[in-house]
């Protein structure tokens, strides 16, 4: 090994890389770079020339410029989308964030069976949506579901958590809370151990209420970690297909429609593929300026 | 001991690597472009949907194992394919060259690929099927409904309805007889409605078009539809109006269960078998999908509308050949086995659908289905395409069977809801998709 460390040494001088090293690095990556090419920038060509082409799903059809885009800008049901996948994204990202702030809070204090805890916690967010959302269907969806029996046991109207627009917007919003709250639970758990215990201590000597601990260093201390995780939680919000479309399919009346449900509907159910593929590419567009301006946060973040 | 260049057993070299990684990345770039043809080592792919219970895609596999193909023409191999996103899955397969040659699929699905040039017309077939005598074994019209300007884009080889249902216990407790009008139909729900029981059954959920196609059964049994006589989207009519208004009128009388627009599939039949609906449109297949087959579920005979007609609505699911195939003639002479070969699906009772041939009708198998075999006799004869009035089907129709438009026009009628501005509504927006 010696011998090694010391040809490196050689070979490699700190002023730079020889030619002949800098082309083997470049063959040593070149397949990775072929396969991404090839998975990644293939695919959102093609995607791109779909969205100007008024085509099927197996020929490209003729090029209508931005057409496509026009239409889908000028179109109420776009708008619509538009609108609940904001409501959807917003209660999503804040409502998880608050639940798994508090969850991660609550178990860093020492309590009985808090492994237990922790892993049970976990259950939705690791079972698969399928079951989840099978098991809130059964839980909500007919008169004689659990939630609607209690409901009426307890003296109200049956409530229709699916069928009515605001409830349904309201039952798949929390739906999306309660499986993304043990990924939050993590995310912030895993920054507050990393938050010194004496500044704690130091302010309690200064006389700091829990409170204004809270808000001047637990707060500033994991504020990192925590717009890391409303960019995730962002995307995944955004993006996300089988939490709607398995419980709702985007309705009642398009109540719960979000854009990706919007252009999967408008792709494979109406085979509007242009149409389709740019409310994708608005959808993504959109999605990039948010986690730009919310990474910029990052760079300002105080740790 | 110079470790750099080290190439001793077991060891990498660098010109190894870059050797080994240059043949996976050639391997998989000549993988992804080499595409592929129907063929599986020059065999026949046939892909066949799940049309039954469990048991079925074994049946239908062993049948298709057992095609032994004359002369040099090729073999053929099964592919079972789930319903979930089979759209997708049909036409990746078709745009990569890597479909079946064979297939059965949606009930439009032949219709929408003849129109993107991706299917071999079945005119052989039929030809061969009208000198052999097959042709005459077909119940009556269902052949007629498959042929375009270009051919027949596919052969018919069972039938998907939808009638409508009672459960004979729940009306024999409310002191009804099985309505045969409309107007008996809406005095039943609404004693039934005091019972606090469902007069219409029925759900427009996640993936359920139940609901949609009960509205259309409707319109079709007041002698509407979607389109007219030229295939053209047409619904605003008084006969669609008409049926609509009477919907509502159910709706009103609480026939309808409020909580159905967002019902699932499952959730329909669970309130079936909690015997929370007395009547509603279903599929064929309602008392096996309950698992009550002891009689208490039953077919109605076909309604009788305010204008006199009667209607049902028919799916005719069929069985299409692919222009990418290793042989043509090898294409036709599988599908032609398939059909003739295909009665034994009935005989083992795993498919849901109803058969297209007289002598499958025929078998006492079938026959044992007293509700499958009343729809054969009842319905069969008034039964109406997804396409009425138009009297042949065609592409566009696979974007209107579970389209958003459709789906959303049936949760807003079942809501309640003003049914003229709907039908506007939907008029507009499959026009929009039916081109």
């Amino acid at each position: 090994m010696t011998v090694t460390l010391t040809r490196a040494k050689s070979d490699f001088p700190r002023t730079g890389k020889p030619v002949s090293a800098r082309r083997m690095l470049l063959w040593l990556v070149a397949p990775s770079l072929v396969l991404l090419l090839l998975i990644n920038a293939y695919p959102l060509v093609y995607a791109a020339l779909q969205s100007v082409h008024d085509g099927s799903l197996i020929n490209t059809g003729d090029y209508v410029g931005l057409d496509n885009y026009r239409a889908t800008l000028t179109s109420p049901a776009f708008w619509r989308s538009v609108q609940f996948t904001l409501i959807f994204t917003v209660v999503g990202v804040f409502g998880s964030w608050l639940g798994g702030l508090g969850l991660a809070l609550l178990l860093r204090t020492r309590i009985p069976g808090r492994t237990v805890f922790k892993t049970l916690l976990l259950l939705p967010w690791v079972v698969p949506v399928v079951v989840s959302s099978t098991a809130w269907n059964w839980l909500v969806a007919t008169p004689q579901s659990p939630l609607p029996s209690l409901a009426q046991a307890l003296g109200f109207d049956t409530p229709l958590f699916l069928a009515d627009p605001v409830l349904a917007k309201i039952t798949v919003c929390v739906f999306k809370v309660w499986i993304s709250v043990p990924f939050m639970m993590m995310l912030i758990g895993a920054a507050l151990a990393g938050v010194d215990h004496t500044v704690y201590e130091a302010a309690d000597v200064d006389g700091a209420s829990k409170w204004q601990q809270f808000l001047h260093i637990t707060l500033p201390m994991i504020s990192r970690s925590t717009y890391i995780s409303w960019i995730l939680m962002t995307i995944f919000c955004v993006n996300d297909f089988p939490t709607i479309f398995l419980l709702t399919g985007g309705g009642p009346v398009d109540a719960t429609t979000s854009l990706v449900v919007l252009s999967y509907r408008t792709v494979f159910q109406n085979f509007q593929v242009g149409p389709g593929v740019a409310i994708a590419f608005l959808m993504t567009a959109s999605l990039v300026v948010v986690s730009v301006a919310l990474y910029r946060q990052i760079r300002k973040a105080h740790v | 001991m110079n470790t750099i260049d080290e190439s001793g057993p077991g060891r990498w070299s660098r010109r190894g690597f870059l050797g080994l990684g240059a043949a996976v990345g050639g391997g998989m770039l000549l993988s992804a472009c080499g595409g592929g043809s129907a063929s599986g080592a020059g065999q026949l792919k046939f892909w066949d949907m799940p049309w039954g219970q469990a048991n079925y895609t074994a049946a239908a596999k062993k049948l298709t194992e057992a095609y032994t193909p004359a002369n040099s023409l090729p073999a053929a191999t099964y592919q079972g394919i789930q319903w979930a996103n089979f759209s997708q899955t049909f036409s990746s397969a078709i745009a990569s060259k890597t479909g079946p040659a064979v297939s059965t699929g949606g009930g439009f699905q032949a219709f929408q690929f003849a129109d993107q040039g991706a299917i071999a017309y079945a005119d052989n077939v039929i030809e061969q099927f009208r000198k052999d005598g097959t042709l005459d074994d077909f119940l009556p019209g269902q052949l007629d409904a498959m042929k375009t300007s270009k051919g027949y884009a596919a052969v018919p080889w069972q039938l998907d309805f939808r009638v409508w249902w009672y459960r004979k216990s729940l009306l024999d407790a409310a002191g009804l007889k099985v309505p045969t009008t409309w107007d008996e139909l809406l005095t039943a729900c609404r004693t039934l409605a005091g019972r606090k029981v469902f007069g219409f059954g029925t759900g427009a959920g996640a993936g359920n078009n139940l609901g949609s196609q009960g509205l259309h059964l409707m319109m079709l049994n007041n002698g509407g539809g979607l389109f007219d006589p030229d295939g053209k989207v047409d619904v605003v009519t008084e006969a669609n109006l008409e049926a609509m208004r009477f919907v509502q009128e159910l709706v009103r009388a609480k026939a309808v269960d409020p909580a159905s627009i967002s019902y699932t599939t499952d959730n329909l039949i669970t309130q079936w078998k909690n015997k929370k609906v007395a009547m509603g449109i279903h599929t064929a297949g309602l008392d096996t999908d309950t698992g009550e087959t002891d009689g208490d579920l039953q077919v109605m005979s076909p309604l009788t509308g305010p204008s006199g007609a009667k209607a049902g609505l028919v799916f005719q699911n069929n069985i299409m050949m692919y222009a990418d195939t290793p042989s043509q003639e090898g294409s036709e002479a599988f599908l032609s086995y398939y059909i003739r070969s295909m009665k034994t699906l009935w005989q083992q009772n795993v498919v849901a659908g109803l058969p297209v041939l007289k002598s499958i009708v025929a078998l006492p198998e079938f026959q044992a289905q007293k509700q499958k075999a009343k729809i054969i006799a009842e319905w069969v004869p008034v039964a109406k395409t997804f396409a009425a009035q138009s009297p042949t089907l065609f592409g566009g129709l696979a974007a209107v069977d579970s389209s958003q438009p459709v789906t959303q026009f049936a949760q807003t009628v079942l809501a309640g809801q003003d049914p003229k501005p709907a039908l506007e509504t939907l008029q507009k927006a499959l026009e929009a998709i039916v081109k």
